[in-house]
């Protein structure tokens, strides 16, 4: 695999200037609401760094980050905006601990569970994608209503068959034998985050080295040039689709039997992963390898939101309260995503101009002859 | 985006971090602390220390609260007061996490407990229970505390609270009040302590019934959430709709939603006063919605943590559990006394008071006005009767007692 350095060099120089312009933004958020910002960001960027274990639990972070991510990504370099990387997750949250609680042996438990819940939520994202490529239903609008069912179907299915009669609020621990191991003991960075890594790989192999990825990306491009040269675009919809459902899957499939070992009845816990992967793929610029750095991006801020409650909090005054913790943030990573949206937009508006060009030109021609 | 525009958005950039770096610089460690002066009525049952020994060390205290967080009026924010209040009696300095998502919750206590600055953290919320027994357990030498829970851990305090007693007090008023013979519970998530207010407030209500041979149906709903205001507001709509004229809030910041509904309620019926009232819980929430909000069934967060914090500056911290009913102060009705107090603490925090304080107390005793004397002197009877040890209200952490008690009760499920 060979990799030219110099188209990493404008992502990352852009991606620096964003967060750049995010820190100061958010400075004078921080300096209105009367803290320190030199205090503020270096417990913000610098507070996984404070000791190897909260290094190692900053890391873990990165799972369902990565995993929701490549479910955006996928769809989106099919040209398909999956806003439902969300219920997907619930979806595979939900399979995982319902086999997680059946008596399977050791190592084999993992495995059909981690499996059962890839299919789950691929079979959730694929709904999407067949309505689309069918019936051409607009994925934002199916992918937003499948959210809501997905909550609403683990809501019931938790509060009424997989709940745990000692503790109604959540549903049953899942064995010892589904659960994945830690990879460092006392942290929580458990097998799944060396899976969430081979997969990203795997999905920059599948995506640009596949020719099922080529007809992804040629459809993504231009659905009607693909549609010419041979590729079925519906049949690549619902397939990527299903791919991003999976990812989805997965995703909460690792926060069960890695982190949590359940999951609350009304989804406490597992909430939100889902979304933060959109705006993770976006300044990630959809590419899976960008997906990693932008997750471990996004779980260094993680970690850091909470070291600048303590950090803060000196000389009997409380800390920077979360919810500008969260704000200051949101600005960066707004910041830092703006780039890949210009991008996408651009190259969409490119598409366009030259695809008028082609057709004046065609026109032009057929009109001189 | 020109090479000319580039290199002048840098430049304007470069100047504005270097700007606000010199202008902060030089202050940032002399930023004054807001000086918010000592709530004096807040504490009744708190023995001031002598002031004569002066705690060997400085004591440093870390406050982690669940997903929750502060902001509720009630839970977290009473925890949050107690450590305040340790902070201002001892010198001590107190620290609090918010954890973004669940997620956080075990990290971030190993982070606290690793970092060995502490020496005591303090879970505040049933939620946080299996985080603090596996990270106590990482940490035996380290010492914590656990609002409503426990863990079998040695160096794990379990603050707990009798809210049966406090929730008789409240399902006596209740079954006096209401008019149409129906009141209803709207509670948080489903957990052991919650079955505390629900076995509690049941058997108040029952014992009105005995009393005076009335006969009040009761429902009750877990909306499953304690932070969505909106979601309690609409499940109390719909108790309002089936009937029922008091409503007992046990949901956090979703049961604000239970006050809403009950004022909005009473507005639109043009109303000055309930039935429907609310019944608020954990603080004193009479003065959220004057006129509205019959009582409180106060539960003292605040005391458990601020002895907490007490009890490791002196020295004699211990693990295992500690509960507190009405003879130790821990939980009870909202009076006069808790009333103002409650107003003053919001109005430190920079809340909005609805009216004036005089108003507002002037609104509220005409409220408390409107039902005889025998009404609070029944519970004041019950009260010293639980504190004598004469009355035992039955409480359970059992999801099948629970059920069997609702059952004896005759109490429905709302839309079951």
């Amino acid at each position: 695999m060979r990799l030219d350095l110099r188209q990493y060099a404008k992502p990352l120089a852009e991606s620096a200037l964003s967060v750049l312009i995010g820190v100061a933004v958010g400075t004078l958020l921080v300096i209105l609401a009367g803290y320190s910002p030199v205090v503020f960001f270096k417990a913000l960027f610098g507070g996984a760094f404070r000791s190897r274990n909260a290094f190692l639990d900053t890391l873990s972070y990165m799972v369902p980050l990565t995993l929701t991510a490549i479910s955006f990504a996928v769809a989106a370099r099919a040209s398909v905006f999956n806003i439902g990387a969300e219920g997907q997750m619930y979806v595979g949250a939900l399979v995982a601990n319902a086999i997680g609680v059946v008596a399977l042996p050791n190592g084999v438990h993992q495995v059909v569970a981690i499996l059962a819940a890839f299919l789950a939520g691929g079979l959730w994202g694929w709904i999407a994608g067949i309505l689309k490529a069918k019936r051409q239903v607009n994925e934002v609008v199916s992918t937003i209503m499948l959210n809501w069912l997905a909550f609403y179907l683990v809501n019931y299915v938790a509060t009424y068959h997989l709940y745990d009669p000692k503790a109604p609020y959540k549903t049953e621990y899942v064995r010892e034998t589904a659960r994945l191991p830690e990879l460092i003991p006392r942290t929580s960075l458990t097998l799944d985050w060396v899976l969430t890594i081979l997969i990203a790989f795997l999905m920059f192999f599948l995506v640009w080295k596949t020719s099922l990825g080529y007809e992804i990306r040629a459809t993504g491009i231009n659905p009607t040039a693909a549609e010419y040269g041979g590729v079925d675009p519906s049949k690549v919809i619902s397939i990527s689709m299903f791919l991003s459902g999976g990812a989805g899957g997965l995703a909460g499939a690792f926060l069960v039997l890695g982190r949590f070992g359940f999951i609350t009845t009304t989804l406490t816990n597992i909430l939100n992963w889902g979304f933060d992967g959109i705006a993770v793929s976006l300044v990630g610029r959809n590419h899976p390898i960008g997906i990693l750095f932008s997750a471990l991006f996004f779980a260094l801020l993680y970690n850091g939101a909470l070291e600048v409650q303590v950090a803060t909090a000196t000389g009997g005054k409380t800390g920077v309260p979360i919810e500008l913790v969260l704000a200051v943030m949101g600005i960066i990573v707004i910041a830092v995503a703006v780039p890949g949206l210009w991008d996408m937009v651009q190259e969409r508006l490119l598409l366009r101009r030259k695809r008028v060009e082609v057709r004046e030109e065609a026109a032009g021609t057929v009109g001189g002859e | 985006m020109s090479k000319g525009q580039l290199i002048g958005i840098l430049v304007v950039l470069i100047v504005i971090v270097a700007g606000v770096w010199y202008a902060t610089r030089p202050k940032a460690p002399a930023t004054p602390a807001p000086t918010t002066p000592a709530p004096t009525t807040a504490a009744p049952t708190t023995t001031a220390p002598p002031q004569t020994t002066a705690p060997p060390k400085k004591v440093k205290v870390a406050v982690m609260f669940d997903i929750g967080g502060r902001g509720d009026l009630g839970f977290n924010d009473m925890a949050w007061m107690g450590a305040e209040r340790a902070k201002k009696d001892f010198g001590v300095e107190v620290t609090y996490v918010q954890p973004r998502s669940e997620a956080d919750y075990i990290p971030r206590l190993r982070e606290l407990a690793g970092s060995g600055e502490y020496d005591l953290i303090i879970g505040v919320g049933f939620l946080l229970t299996d985080a603090i027994h596996q990270v106590a357990q990482e940490y035996p030498n380290q010492w914590f505390a656990i609002v409503d829970s426990a863990t079998p851990d040695p160096n794990v305090r379990g603050i707990l609270f009798k809210e049966n007693e406090g929730s008789a007090l409240v399902g006596i008023l209740a079954a006096y009040v209401t008019e149409s013979n129906k009141v209803g519970v709207v509670l948080g998530m489903e957990i052991p302590v919650l079955y505390h207010f629900e076995a509690g407030f049941y058997w108040g209500v029952n014992y009105v019934e005995n009393k005076t041979g009335k006969d009040v149906q009761i429902i009750y709903k877990y909306t499953g959430s304690f932070v969505d205001r909106a979601l309690g507001k609409q499940v109390s709509e719909g108790m309002l709709a089936q009937g029922a004229d008091v409503l007992y809030n046990v949901a956090g910041l979703t049961g604000l939603g239970v006050l809403d509904a009950v004022h909005d309620f009473n507005v639109q019926h043009g109303k000055e006063f309930g039935p429907p009232f609310a019944i608020g819980v954990d603080s004193c929430q009479d003065w959220m919605y004057p006129g509205h909000v019959i009582a409180s069934m106060m539960k003292r967060v605040d005391n458990g943590v601020y002895y907490a914090i007490r009890d490791v500056v002196y020295g004699n911290f211990t693990g295992g559990i500690v509960a507190y009913g009405i003879k130790e102060g821990g939980v009870g009705i909202s009076g006069l006394e808790e009333l103002q107090a409650f107003m003053q603490i919001a109005q430190e925090m920079g809340t909005e008071l609805p009216d004036t304080p005089e108003n507002i107390i002037a609104k509220w005793q005409q409220m408390r006005a409107m039902y005889p004397e025998e009404v609070w002197n029944t519970i004041e009877e019950v009260k010293q009767k639980i504190i004598s040890g004469e009355i035992q209200v039955p409480t359970t952490d059992s999801p099948e007692e629970i059920q069997a008690i609702r059952q004896r009760y005759g109490v429905g499920v709302l839309g079951g």
